[in-house]
């Protein structure tokens, strides 16, 4: 008889659990905002008459996501559309990304915009969602390589330029320069690039385009005597054979934050190192966790006072180094109208029009600009 | 032997009620998540319960059987993520056809199924430490030999996806990858209850000095059992390449997080020489409810994570009271 009892009582547990769960499930979008404030009505079942479009990213975990999220929220508001905004807890997630994915295209969406963490995990889905007439719009990253005529258009960064506009702005630093011409083929200088992974086609693109901006200007002072080396990926020998500048590209095993720090503790010590940079906001806080967050890198008395670190995106530690000039300055992209135009052309695909691919744009910010307003805008925290 | 079938038929009824207990939480959230989700009720939503349970459903049945010896196998989910890596390795790198790729798979699983039980049973290592050693080896050896790059599995689209639709979804969108789990549950099943495998786990999981002094070559057994895990982990590792084609370097610890729970909510005893393998699979199935119709509230991720919690600390004390309600059965 006692056994009854527990498993009645249990019962009531098992109840008062899932009621629990469905307290969460309507109270969530305001408590949380995982959801945006238009999109409250699809979590009770759907039946609003308005389109809805599901907004996956390829993360949560940086600033970054969270002002791409407010532009998506703003648009939503703007175009009177349903929209939720969902992300993998890390970038390593993809069996989560894939999964959310599956469950998004379940809940029959009008269009789906996407940032995939890698392409060929998503085939499937895509022709899926080709087949059932759901337009995809990919933005930052986008959907690199997508099959034909999945992918309606693309809001994101062109990620080569701004990795070209690191290489540029770092070259173009007088103290830079004369560390630079100090090197010779019995003496060569390293130029570290810290990158986060070799998957990501945003992150190959912004260490590809500082590499070829970066040889194409070292180039001009020792022709035939610029090498990469480092990775497999980017891998290049001097053309004469004998190296006087090195670009040395680190990855780190994983994502995580005490293997960025040990990435960027060994590139800081790499002999002969000029300056350093730093493609994402992960690798930077790498570089910041292993140089007491930038403190050792000040001009005047740093450990690491000769050598030139430039960043990447924004996130309140290194807007911190910038302002206090222990970086020389870090690209930004605009977070918030990567967010706004994803959802601007997944709107209007719903309707029926012409969507093309549009630049989100970058710039670069140092201690002397980052405070006007056009590109504080852009600094999110 | 008379004493220890006798605690068998107590053990096997007990793990029953669990079970039972199990299959109607399964139902329940299964009709809550209809009710409340946003077209949770659907086939697209059942074929993605099912879609995401295929990796985690086979890790747990191998699970299963090291945890009814008493065991455990923290390397489960890196054993997994290192063998796709190298089969990815193979494909890609050393250029080898899909079907030779797939079968190294399942040798490198096994091997490390193996070498985890010869640690434990030959060098008498405790099953977590061993474990845990081998979770970190395999997840470095993995990150090694793809030198940290991702590795790719063909895709639908490609000559070579055929492995997709053998294994995964075919073309029109069955989900065969049901009929996978549904037949090795049967084979797990009949190894468990019906075989000499089965009889030894139980036998060493609920007293390992008895069935020691009753003749069973207890080290022999174990390593067969974690060689089974093993393999068990090479199903799951094609099963995740099918379903998600990418295997990144440096991940998949945690996931044995998910097998374990699944063995545990399914009524199998942590402390040994209880379980069966249709209650583990009814726990992988609460899972991935749980984390689809949460999907369907519009709930992320780490609200499934939360929610798994409460359904394992549940079933755990569930775990106690029984043993505490058949100990005080013996003492009358």
């Amino acid at each position: 008889m006692k056994g009854i009892k527990k498993i009645l009582s249990l019962a009531v547990a098992i109840s008062v659990f899932a009621v629990s769960i469905a307290g969460c499930g309507s109270s969530q979008p305001s408590s949380t905002g995982n959801t945006s404030s238009t999109g409250a009505d699809t979590s009770a079942g759907g039946s609003s008459s308005k389109p809805y479009i599901a907004v996956i990213s390829k993360g949560f975990q940086h600033q970054f996501w969270q002002t791409v999220k407010k532009g998506a929220e703003d648009a939503a508001a703007k175009y009177n559309v349903d929209m939720t905004f969902d992300g993998p807890p890390s970038e390593s997630d993809i069996n989560v990304q894939v999964d959310m994915i599956n469950s998004a295209i379940a809940k029959k969406p009008a269009a789906l915009a996407l940032a995939v963490l890698d392409t060929s995990s998503v085939t499937q889905q895509l022709n899926d969602c080709k087949s059932k007439n759901i337009p995809i719009i990919g933005f930052d990253s986008g959907i690199p390589d997508a099959p034909e005529g999945t992918l309606f258009a693309t809001a994101s960064t062109n990620n080569e330029n701004a990795g070209a506009l690191a290489a540029v702005s770092m070259f173009e630093d007088p103290t830079f320069q004369e560390a630079l011409k100090a090197a010779s083929t019995d003496k060569p200088v390293t130029i570290g690039v810290q990158s986060q992974d070799a998957t990501s086609a945003s992150i190959i693109g912004r260490t590809n385009g500082f590499i070829n901006e970066m040889v194409k200007k070292c180039e001009t002072l020792f022709a035939g005597q610029v090498a990469v080396t480092g990775h497999e990926k980017f891998k290049k020998a001097a053309s004469s054979g004998k190296a006087a500048v090195n670009i040395f590209v680190t990855i780190p095993p994983s994502s995580n934050a005490t293997d960025s720090q040990n990435a960027s503790q060994s590139l800081l010590n790499t002999k002969g190192l000029i300056a350093a940079y730093a493609s994402n906001e992960a690798s930077v806080n790498g570089i910041l966790a292993a140089t007491t967050d930038g403190k050792d890198l000040d001009r005047a008395n740093g450990k690491y006072k000769n050598i030139t670190v430039v960043g990447f995106d924004a996130g309140k530690a290194q807007k911190a180094a910038v302002k206090n000039g222990w970086f020389l300055g870090s690209v930004t992209q605009d977070p918030y109208s990567i967010g706004y135009l994803a959802v601007e052309l997944a709107a209007k695909a719903i309707k029926g029009e012409a969507v093309e691919d549009v630049d989100t744009g970058c710039k670069f910010y140092t201690a002397k600009n980052m405070e006007q307003s056009d590109i504080a805008m852009l600094l999110y925290d | 032997m008379f004493k220890r079938n006798n605690k068998l038929s107590i053990s096997g009824g007990s793990a029953g009620f669990q079970k039972i207990l199990a299959l109607s939480t399964l139902f329940i959230l299964y009709i809550f998540f209809s009710i409340f989700g946003n077209n949770f009720f659907s086939v697209a939503t059942l074929v993605n319960i099912l879609d995401s349970s295929y990796y985690i459903g086979f890790l747990a049945l191998g699970m299963t059987f090291v945890i009814i010896t008493g065991g455990i196998n923290l390397a489960s989910g890196t054993i997994m993520m290192c063998s796709a890596l190298l089969g990815g390795v193979a494909y890609n790198i050393w250029h080898w056809p899909i079907g030779m790729s797939l079968a190294l798979i399942f040798f490198v699983s096994t091997f490390f199924g193996l070498m985890n039980g010869i640690m434990i049973a030959k060098l008498k290592l405790p099953p977590f430490i061993a474990t845990l050693g081998t979770m970190s080896i395999t997840m470095g050896l993995g990150a090694i030999i793809s030198k940290v790059m991702t590795m790719r599995y063909p895709t639908v689209t490609d000559p070579d996806g055929w492995f997709k639709f053998l294994f995964y979804k075919t073309s029109g969108g069955f989900p065969v990858g049901a009929v996978w789990l549904a037949l090795f549950l049967i084979i797990a099943y009949i190894i468990l209850n019906k075989t000499i495998i089965g009889r030894y786990t139980f036998a060493i999981g609920s007293n390992e000095e008895a069935a020691r002094l009753s003749g069973v070559k207890v080290d022999r057994w174990k390593m067969v059992v974690y060689t089974l895990d093993g393999f068990f982990g090479g199903l799951a590792a094609i099963m995740y390449a099918a379903a998600y084609t990418s295997i990144i370097p440096s991940t998949g610890n945690g996931i044995e997080l998910y097998a374990i729970s699944g063995v545990v909510i399914g009524g199998t005893s942590m402390s040994g020489g209880i379980g069966t393998v249709s209650g583990t699979l009814i726990g992988v199935f609460i899972m991935s409810v749980l984390k689809q119709g949460l999907m369907a509230m519009n709930l992320q991720g780490q609200w499934q994570t939360f929610f798994t919690g409460f359904v394992v600390i549940g079933a755990v004390l569930l775990d106690i009271y029984r043993n505490k309600k058949a100990n005080q059965v013996k003492k009358d």
